[in-house]
């Protein structure tokens, strides 16, 4: 046993090396040049201690952006667990064409974001798209509306075709978790007579735990970490509706040409986000070990 | 044998290690024009200019407007800057400061001795003793319209606030909207309000001690104007960009936009018919003739490099771009969009007799005129000062108009919190 230990410690140690650098060394470089003040990357600049940290956490900008991350990734958690459970709920029945079905939904992660991006501003275009165009036909609005015009419905916007993109692969997930409870717990909680929703809730939730934890975790940290498709779309506005702290160290550093705060800016972020993921396991993971 | 073995070997080793004398010097070439026509005509002079000096090479690298910003100080930083970099004047300063642009006083002498530059061109590159880059070609803001849609609303081509607004009104009926003004935090959306503050008597930023006096009378008056106007355009403005702006014109969806040009998408997407398409000149605030003019962008190649040979072959080319003959050619990459800097520039039969130029001559003919009359924010009066890029890279004049048509603030209070925004920015 002990000897099967070492050997799977020798097997995993160039990964672990190699992560421990990528990770330590970035973090370093950050937390050093926090303490600068450094403006455009590659200048010098002279130690100033903790004041790249006050002046952030005292500027307006960090709890505006802050706050629009929160409501990110809940926004995103809650639209994107339900179109995932709904998906992968269809799937998991017997019906012609599941096959296909399941490896169709697949193409919204493969296409690039910059397509994704393009598709749906043509589609959400008030002169030219085609959804205004079927709202305005089927009387829904009397005129096209900018789906991206104003603060509420460019977040909106921008969280539902986030969660049309991410929502399939989350359900990929969920349906491997579904394929692996044992059918024959179903079959007994059908002749007791139980119904769609005590299933639900009493067999293929508790089940999933595992599968729901991971999730959980990864895809909070993955949805605040998104920029992407915030940045292409809306570019954070209008009138900072949608700067989520990625975007606000992205301008802090390449447009305010504030690399040093962007840092401290990035380093507050980590910490914020490796409390959560503390928490989250302490919580949640005690049903999981 | 060893005597031979060792010939060879030295004569092996000689590709490695001897630099050959008559090595071509490269200039790595960076602009923003990328636009497929654009590229291609940029290549066919690199082309010309290549096979006719084989002791440089000139190869073009296309970049993009919504990342140079970034991208140029950091390939400074890395060593990995381009030899010449196209830019427009708010852009200047801070590759100046980081000691990558290089003074051009001389280079500049020589030019203007044989083609003439106006004297607005040299102003916005012109500060702290030097002059900082080599005005390319000139680019002035106008109102568009069809002179077929106004005549219909019975509508007269606007010449002061109050007429435009009431024509945006008018015009604003049948799917038709009747501007089309951008609301986007971008630099487009900076250049329209820029051009309303010139028309309201708000075109200075700064004071003469470098403090800002952005937060005034004109100014509020400005952003007002533009929030009453602001309601007559598409709802999906507040993401619009130069091309959207173009495309609801184009498309008969905006009755009148405020743009550079709309020549050479008129011409092969709409209906390309010249005698109905308007242009005049921004309207000014009502009683303020006087302060009539627009907003005016010198694209201009700042020269990156301190080695002498690269420099002078940097020089070269951008000689030859400036000679008449080639300069109508260069600038005509965009028909219709690009006006001459020089005088020489001017009469160069190359600009004037591009198909083009030649159906929409009155319309460029405009278009130059109302380009005599632009100015830029933070580049008047020669109170030019090195914050202004923090301003301008951060759009901060169209920060603070989203303030106002966005957030519902009145102009005063968006005004006055623009100011102490941009006091923080160039901190």
């Amino acid at each position: 046993m002990k000897y099967q230990n070492k050997e799977g410690w020798i097997f995993v140690a160039p990964l672990l090396c190699w992560l421990a650098f990528s990770i330590c060394v970035p973090l370093y470089i950050a937390i050093e040049l926090s303490f600068f003040d450094i403006k455009i990357i590659g200048t010098e600049g002279k130690f100033v201690g903790f004041k790249n940290y006050i002046k952030t956490l005292n500027s307006s900008k960090f709890p505006k952006a802050l706050t629009n991350s929160i409501y990110w990734v809940l926004a995103n958690a809650i639209t994107q667990t339900f179109f995932a459970f709904l998906i992968a709920l269809t799937l998991n029945k017997h019906f012609k064409g599941v096959k296909i079905a399941t490896n169709w939904i697949i193409l919204s992660f493969i296409i690039p974001t910059v397509v994704i991006v393009v598709i749906w501003k043509l589609m959400l275009s008030s002169s030219s798209g085609i959804i205004n165009s079927l709202l305005v036909q089927f009387h829904i609005i009397d005129k096209p509306i900018g789906f991206f015009s104003s603060s509420t419905s460019a977040f909106v916007s921008l969280v539902l075709i986030n969660s049309w993109r991410w929502s399939p692969f989350l359900a990929l997930i969920i349906l491997s978790g579904l394929k692996s409870i044992n059918q024959e717990i179903y079959d007994a909680s059908k002749i007791d007579g139980a119904s769609f929703y005590a299933e639900f809730f009493q067999i293929t939730l508790p089940q999933l735990k595992g599968v729901l934890f991971v999730l959980g975790l990864v895809g909070t940290l993955l949805s605040f970490n998104v920029f992407d498709i915030i940045w292409l779309i809306t570019k954070g506005g209008p009138s900072s509706a949608t700067t989520t702290l990625p975007l606000l160290i992205y301008e802090t550093a390449f447009t305010k040409f504030r690399i040093s705060q962007a840092a401290a800016l990035s380093v507050i972020t980590s910490f914020i986000l490796l409390t959560f993921s503390i928490v989250f396991i302490k919580i949640m993971g005690k049903d999981n070990d | 044998m060893k005597k031979y073995l060792s010939i060879l070997l030295v004569a092996l080793a000689m590709p490695f290690t001897v630099t050959p004398v008559n090595a071509a010097t490269e200039v790595t070439f960076w602009h923003m024009e990328g636009v497929p026509h654009r590229v291609d005509r940029i290549q066919s002079l690199i082309d010309e200019f290549n096979s006719a000096n084989p002791d440089v090479v000139v190869t073009q690298e296309v970049q993009n407007w919504g990342e140079i910003y970034a991208k140029a100080p950091a390939s400074v930083a890395s060593g990995t800057a381009p030899e010449i970099l196209v830019g427009i004047p708010d852009f200047t300063p801070i590759l100046a400061e980081m000691g990558a642009a290089q003074p051009v006083d001389d280079f500049i002498s020589e030019l203007d001795s044989k083609y003439g530059f106006y004297s607005k061109a040299l102003d916005q590159y012109t500060y702290n003793g030097h002059t900082w880059a080599v005005p390319l070609w000139n680019m002035a803001i106008s109102v568009w319209y069809r002179k077929s849609v106004l005549e219909a609303a019975g509508v007269q081509p606007p010449t002061t606030w109050s007429e435009l607004e009431a024509a945006a009104k008018a015009l604003t009926k049948d799917g038709m909207y009747g501007i089309g003004l951008p609301g986007n935090k971008q630099l487009y959306t900076d250049q329209t309000i820029y051009s309303f503050m010139v028309n309201s008597g708000a075109s200075e930023i700064y004071n003469s001690d470098g403090s800002l006096r952005f937060d005034n009378e004109g100014t509020v008056k400005a952003y007002d104007a533009y929030k009453n106007l602001y309601q007559y355009s598409a709802p999906d403005a507040a993401n619009w960009t130069w091309g959207e702006a173009e495309a609801c014109f184009a498309s008969n969806g905006c009755a009148m936009i405020l743009q550079f040009t709309v020549i050479s998408t008129y011409d092969s997407q709409a209906e390309g018919d010249a005698e109905d398409l308007g242009v005049i000149q921004i309207p000014y605030a009502d009683g303020m003739a006087d302060s009539a003019g627009t907003v005016s962008y010198v694209n201009s190649a700042m020269i990156m490099t301190d080695d002498a040979a690269k420099m002078d072959a940097s020089k070269r080319f951008i000689s030859f771009l400036m000679e008449p003959g080639n300069y109508g050619r260069f600038i005509n990459m965009e028909p219709g969009l690009f006006l001459p800097i020089t005088e020489a520039g001017s009469k160069d039969d190359t600009f004037w007799n591009d198909p083009v130029a030649v159906k929409y001559k009155s319309q460029i003919e405009t278009m130059l005129d109302n380009s005599t009359r632009g100015s830029l924010f933070g580049f008047t009066n020669g109170n030019t000062f090195t914050s202004i890029s923090a301003i301008s890279a951060q759009n901060l004049l169209s920060q603070t108009l989203q303030l106002a048509i966005i957030d519902g603030q009145n102009a005063a209070s968006a005004v006055a919190e623009g100011q102490s925004i941009m006091t923080e920015a160039i901190e």
